[in-house]
C-alpha cells in the first residue's frame, strides 16, 4: 500500500488502489465496503472496498479475515500482507477523506453531513470498480443510518446488483472484513505518519486513539490549540470536542452565515435588529442616504477612529 | 461627530521605514487584535492552484486570491502608539507596515470581478476623474 498520493497531499480526498486482477473482469464478483476512523476527533475517514470472484469466497474465508476491530494492529498488517498477496483473484481501493475535507464539508454554507459524504463515497467507489471492469452482482456494506433505506438508495442506484447492507457486516462477510482491514491498516498508517502542513516545528505524537474520550487525545487537542487558527488540518473542527475546546479557549470568530440572533448580533454588524423598531428613536431617517456605488463596494468616508 | 473636535493625523515619516508586509483580508470578524501565527497556518497550508489559492481557516474552506493596490498607491497599515485618554484628544497613528498587494478570501466562493474588494478598488481611478483638474 503506497500513501505517498495522499502524503504529498493530505488536505485532500485521495484515492488508492490495487491493480484490477484478471480474473474479476472475466467472472461474477462480489465486493464488499467498511470505512475506518469515523469516530475519531483525529486524523482521516477512510473508505475501503475489497472485491473477488463469488467462486473464491470460501478461499477468502479460509483466511481467517475477521472484523478487523477484534484484531491488534499487528494482526491487522499480517492480514493486509496475506490479502495483497492474494491479488491474483483479489483486488481493493480505498478512498482517504482528509480531515480537512471532512471538516469543510460538515461545515460548508450548505451542511454536507458525515452520512450523506459516507455514502457518496461508498458510491464512488463502487462505480470505480465497475468503471475498473469488475464484474459486480453483489455488493456487501456495513450500515450507515437505516440499513434498509440505504439498501433501496445502492439498489436503485446499482439495477442488477444484489446490495446487502447489514449492520456489523464486518463480522457476518469475509469480503466486508477485508475490506475492513485494507481501511483501518490505511488510517492507523497515516495517522501514524501524519505530515503536519502546518510549521509546527516538531509535533508531538502521542495523541492516542483519536477518541474524543481518550485523554490522550484530550491533553494532545489542549497543547495544540492555537487561539487564532484553532488546530491543524489534522483535526476535525467539525467535531464538538474540537469545537467546544476553541469556544472556550480561542478567540471568536463571526461568519456571515453564523446564525446567531437577536439584539447583539445585530449591533455587532451595526444594524437594526427588529426590536429597535419599537424603540424612541425609531425611524430616525438619515438625510443623505449613501450612493450605491459605495454601499456596494463598503466603501466608507472615515471621519474619526 | 459634531462634538467630537479632536483631531487624528497620520505620521507618514514613518512610511520609509516601514516593513512590506503580507496581507490577508478574510470573510469573517476574529475578535482578536495583535500578533496571529499567520505563516505557520495560514500560508504553510496554502495550496496555490491555476486560477485560485484555497486554503482552510476554523475548518471553513476558503478561496482567495492576490490584488494589487491601485496604480499609484501604497497599502499601509496604522498603529495607534499612544491611546488617548479621552475622546478629546488628538490622536497619532504611525505607519507600521505598508503593502502594494494583498490577498483576500471568500468563503467557499471563487474569487472573481464581482466582489467587493475589487470592485472598491474601481474609486481611486473615478474619483480623480470626479475631483481632478479639468483640462482644456
Amino acid at each position: 500500500m503506497d500513501l505517498r498520493p495522499f502524503e504529498t497531499d493530505n488536505s485532500v480526498s485521495c484515492r488508492l488502489s490495487s491493480q484490477i486482477p484478471d480474473v474479476c473482469q472475466t467472472e461474477d464478483c462480489c465486493l464488499g465496503i467498511d470505512e475506518a476512523g469515523r469516530g475519531p476527533v483525529l486524523g482521516p475517514m477512510v473508505y475501503g472496498i475489497c472485491f473477488c470472484p463469488v467462486s473464491k469466497k470460501q478461499e477468502l474465508k479460509e483466511s481467517k479475515v475477521a472484523d478487523s476491530k477484534t484484531l491488534s494492529e499487528a494482526e491487522r498488517e499480517n492480514l493486509f500482507q496475506k490479502l495483497d498477496e492474494a491479488k491474483s483473484y483479489l483486488g481493493w481501493a480505498l478512498q482517504i477523506l482528509s480531515p480537512n475535507t471532512i471538516s469543510t464539508s460538515m461545515l460548508q454554507r450548505t451542511k454536507y453531513n458525515l452520512n450523506a459524504l459516507s455514502h457518496d463515497t461508498a458510491i464512488g467507489l463502487i462505480q470505480y470498480a465497475l468503471d475498473s471492469g469488475v464484474q459486480l452482482t453483489e455488493v456487501f456494506v456495513d450500515t450507515v443510518g437505516p440499513a434498509e433505506k440505504y439498501e433501496e438508495k445502492l439498489s436503485k442506484l446499482f439495477p442488477g446488483i444484489k446490495v446487502t447492507v447489514r449492520p456489523k457486516a464486518d463480522s457476518l462477510f469475509p469480503v466486508v472484513s477485508a475490506a475492513s482491514i485494507c481501511a483501518k491498516v490505511a488510517r492507523d498508517r497515516v495517522v501514524k505518519g501524519w505530515n503536519f502542513a502546518e510549521d509546527l516545528g516538531e509535533v508531538d505524537v502521542d495523541y492516542g486513539s483519536g477518541y474524543p474520550n481518550d485523554p490522550k487525545t484530550k491533553a494532545w487537542l489542549l497543547k495544540y490549540l492555537d487561539p487564532v487558527f484553532g488546530f491543524p488540518q489534522f483535526v476535525r473542527f467539525s467535531w464538538s470536542t474540537a469545537q467546544t475546546l476553541i469556544d472556550n479557549k480561542g478567540v471568536t470568530v463571526h461568519w456571515d452565515d453564523d446564525d446567531e440572533d437577536g439584539e447583539k448580533a445585530a449591533q455587532r454588524q451595526n444594524n437594526r435588529s427588529m426590536l429597535a423598531y419599537f424603540s424612541s428613536s425609531a425611524g430616525g431617517n438619515d438625510q443623505n442616504p449613501t450612493h450605491r456605488f459605495f454601499t456596494e463596494r463598503r466603501l466608507k468616508s472615515l471621519d474619526r477612529l | 461627530m459634531s462634538c467630537n473636535t479632536s483631531v487624528t493625523r497620520v505620521d507618514v515619516s514613518s512610511v520609509g521605514q516601514a516593513q512590506r508586509a503580507p496581507v490577508h483580508l478574510l470573510p469573517c470578524e476574529i475578535e482578536h487584535n495583535g500578533p496571529a501565527q499567520v505563516s505557520q497556518y495560514l500560508t504553510a497550508t496554502t495550496k496555490d492552484c491555476k486560477l485560485e489559492k484555497t486554503v482552510s481557516f476554523r475548518g471553513r474552506g476558503l478561496k482567495g486570491q492576490e490584488l494589487s493596490c491601485p496604480q499609484g498607491y501604497t497599502g499601509l497599515v496604522l498603529k495607534e502608539i499612544n491611546k488617548p485618554g479621552s475622546d478629546q484628544e488628538d490622536r497619532t497613528v504611525k505607519v507600521s507596515s505598508v503593502f502594494d498587494k494583498l490577498t483576500y478570501w471568500n468563503l467557499e466562493t471563487p474569487p472573481n470581478s464581482d466582489d467587493t474588494i475589487v470592485m472598491a478598488m474601481d474609486w481611486p481611478e473615478l474619483a480623480e476623474a470626479i475631483h481632478g483638474p479639468v483640462e482644456d
